[in-house]
């Protein structure tokens, strides 16, 4: 054990007399989080596909209708995709298959209660498979409720069209003829669009702070740099594990091995202490990428002892992953070729690169399969707020699957490495 | 104590080490003597339990290596002919990692980095880091590190490549003061002045084999008492070869285009060889005539000249 502590000591004076490489897989991320940030931060919506919402209408009103119409209007005809359907019973069963990244329900009486100037509730159920998009849904959902707080006033001299229009068709009061419905329509998105600069976020991630509905409580909010940071740090903190181990193999070609197989030592040692490194500069670096998202984008990463314990546990997932394909590279070079190789491609797949939400459907259950998915799901979660029980079995897998990966890698790298020389 | 017996090593075809067999007193020198490749460092990490023997048992002290190399261990201490520590860590550092893990522990461990930093000249610059030596320097900590434990049983592979003269001393006083205290080395050379300065024991090696092994006196009277004449001019083999059918075959040390040298029982009996050089139309530039030394043993056992 002593011995561990030696190495671990002696790794880690070597790692801060040459910093330099693991710098930069800490910068990287940051960089890249500022860049990603200033190009998509302003216009992300033209990144992302359009929003499928499902609606059911268990109003049925004029006001309803009103309100999907102007769901297709203007800024929003972009981002979002209206399925109407008319039972909550399957836009439940479709949500829960991942069709869709919202279901918005109007509920029945809802007119009535605006003409009353009632407090008025639509209910939004998200997509619990995705991560990013149904907050847009939810902001617009948001801005919705917001303007029809403000229609009454806004909209006054249309709505007494309306009223005639509904005294005048009350034998019929949810069938108005489209033709009138089209024509307000109209007049409301011409209304929109002069009012637009006040109600509409233009870009909704970044206006949406300035919209405060009453009596809607505060929620850690989800910015663009605290989607993209653990997407790119994850990445990197992947490749900073992989500079630790490799080292293994840089000990044999510079002979230090060696050295070190003909002292007491035993390779376990040798080969755990590589790993134990890698896991604790890992934590360091993501330690303080996290403070330094603080710092530099103003993140709110949520409850700090969720993110503690997800960052310890995420680097002992990183480290036993890793490590585990030292069991058969046999040179330095080799082991960048293959791990540069794994590691970008379970992180495309994994979401460190492009949101998993923008994936086509066959996609995504392989996105499942990585590091990276549940990493950025983990961090997501802490930010939402979500209990620890929502976050337990990910911690737990990736504590149970690191050290049993690490058991694996060490065992099969121990015997790489000690290959050539006699056991 | 270190003794090998009849240990051999192939690697496929090669004969690496056949059949060798030497004993090492503790408190003595042995200097293994060989050109590259001679078989040197694969014995070296056979006793170091980093190469399993084809045949063979190998003995420090009274444990068998080979059964327990655990124990082994503990007992030895390796210079590697490759320089073996983190180039980007201090002297000190290094010094301090390596004594740590052979189990040297706390003051004990910190006075002996001074004093051998402070023997081989290294201890002002012993916060710098290595990658900061020279060669010769670098080869100073290479071998300090093996003796930091001071290990029963030391095993030297060519530890002075490239080493300066006063240098050279330098290590040889550390080696031979270790020796005085009772360690068992093996070193390793293709130093024929090396092997003579400072080894108590030298075995002669080639192609795998021990020729001959002994003091520097016994291995000379090999050749005998005999002047070894050492002839440099133009000629070619054939031509040489044609002129030396008057000598006894064993005579002939080393002849090579250009290069002859004999091993004569009197130096009288050199004029009339040179006789027959002129006849034969061949010129010779350059004679010196010179006591047997283990220059000469080696010539005579290998046909091979060492170079530094
Ligand atoms: N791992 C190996 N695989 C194959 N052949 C080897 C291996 N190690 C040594 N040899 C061969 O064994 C022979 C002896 O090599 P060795 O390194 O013991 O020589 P040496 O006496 O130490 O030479 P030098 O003075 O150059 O260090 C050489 O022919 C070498 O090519
Ligand atoms: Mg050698």
């Amino acid at each position: 054990m002593k011995r561990i502590f030696f190495l671990l000591r002696k790794d880690f004076i070597r790692k801060w007399k040459n910093p330099q490489v693991i710098i930069g897989f800490m910068l990287i991320p940051l960089v890249f989080t500022f860049i990603m940030g200033a190009v998509f931060g302003r216009q992300a919506e033209v990144s992302l596909p359009p929003i499928k919402i499902l609606i059911v209408d268990n109003d049925q009103s004029l006001l309803s209708q009103l309100l999907l119409g102007a769901l297709t209007q203007g800024e929003f005809q972009k981002k979002i995709t209206l399925v109407k359907l008319k039972e909550e019973k399957e836009g439940r069963r479709l949500i829960n298959k991942g069709q869709a990244t919202a279901l918005l329900i109007i509920p029945q009486g809802f007119a009535q209660s605006v003409w009353e100037e009632k407090p008025t509730q639509l209910i939004l159920v998200k997509n619990p498979a995705e991560q990013f998009l149904p907050q847009i849904a939810e902001e617009i959902t948001d801005t919705i409720t917001l303007l029809l707080s403000g229609a009454v006033t806004i909209f006054s001299p249309e709505l007494q069209t309306i009223r005639t229009l509904i005294e005048s068709n009350s034998s019929r009061q949810n069938t108005l003829d489209d033709k009138a419905v089209a024509d307000i329509s109209i007049r409301i998105k011409g209304k929109f669009e002069k009012f637009g600069d006040y109600v509409f976020p233009p870009i909704l991630w970044v206006k949406q702070e300035t919209i405060e509905l009453p009596g809607k409580k505060e929620a850690p909010q989800l910015s663009f740099h605290g989607y993209i940071l653990p997407a790119m740090a994850i990445l990197f903190l992947l490749f900073v594990c992989n500079t630790v181990i490799e080292d293994t193999l840089r000990e044999k070609e510079k002979m230090t091995l060696f050295r070190l197989l003909i002292s007491p030592l035993k390779m376990e040692e040798f080969v755990w202490s590589k790993i134990l490194t890698a896991i604790i500069i890992g934590i360091t670096v993501t330690a303080f990428l996290l403070l330094l998202g603080t710092l530099f984008f103003a993140i709110n990463w949520g409850n700090f002892w969720m993110v503690a314990v997800l960052v310890i546990t995420l680097n002992i997932a990183c480290g036993g992953f890793i490590s585990v394909f030292y069991s058969f590279v046999k040179t330095e070079r080799q082991a960048g070729a293959v791990l540069s190789t794994v590691i970008l491609v379970m992180s495309l797949l994994g979401g460190s690169m492009v949101p998993v939400d923008i994936f086509p459907q066959f996609l995504r259950p392989i996105s499942r399969f990585t590091l990276n998915y549940w990493g950025i799901e983990a961090f997501h979660r802490i930010m939402f707020g979500r209990s620890w029980a929502d976050l337990a079995p990910i911690f737990i897998a990736f504590t149970l699957g690191g050290f049993a990966l690490a058991a694996i890698g060490s065992f099969f790298l121990k015997k790489n490495l000690v290959k050539g020389y006699a056991g | 104590m270190l003794r090998l017996e009849n240990l051999s090593k192939s690697f496929g075809e090669i004969k690496a080490v056949d059949n060798v067999s030497f004993q090492v007193e503790s408190g003595e020198i042995f200097g293994l003597l060989g050109p590259n490749g001679a078989g040197k460092t694969t014995i070296i990490q056979m006793v170091a339990g980093l190469l399993k023997p084809d045949n063979g048992r190998i003995w420090l002290d009274s444990i068998e290596a080979l059964v327990n190399p655990e124990a082994t261990k503990k007992l030895l201490g390796v210079v590697p002919q490759e320089m073996a520590f983190y180039e980007e860590l201090s002297a000190w550092e290094n010094l301090f990692f390596w004594g740590s893990i052979q189990g040297v522990k706390g003051k004990i461990l910190k006075d002996r980095i001074h004093f051998y930093l402070e023997k081989t000249g290294l201890l002002a610059r012993a916060k710098d880091p290595i990658k900061k030596y020279s060669g010769g320097m670098k080869r100073r900590i290479n071998l300090i590190i093996g003796l930091l434990h001071q290990p029963r049983v030391l095993l030297l592979d060519e530890p002075t490549i490239g080493i300066d003269v006063q240098t050279r001393l330098n290590i040889y006083e550390v080696i031979k003061e270790a020796a005085q205290a009772g360690t068992t080395i093996l070193y390793t050379t293709h130093n024929l002045k090396e092997a003579e300065e400072l080894c108590d024991r030298i075995a002669i090696m080639d192609e795998g084999k021990i020729l001959a092994s002994g003091t520097l006196k016994e291995l000379i009277t090999i050749v005998g008492k005999k002047d070894i004449a050492y002839l440099q001019g133009e000629f070619s083999l054939e031509k040489a070869q044609e002129v030396l059918t008057s000598l006894p075959p064993e005579a002939v040390l080393s002849l090579q285009e250009g290069k002859l040298v004999l091993a004569l029982e009197a130096s009288s009996s050199l004029p009339p060889l040179l006789e027959l050089f002129f006849q034969k139309g061949l010129t010779i530039h350059d004679i010196s005539i010179k006591e047997p030394s283990l220059e000469s043993v080696f010539l005579h056992l290998t046909g091979k000249e060492l170079r530094e």
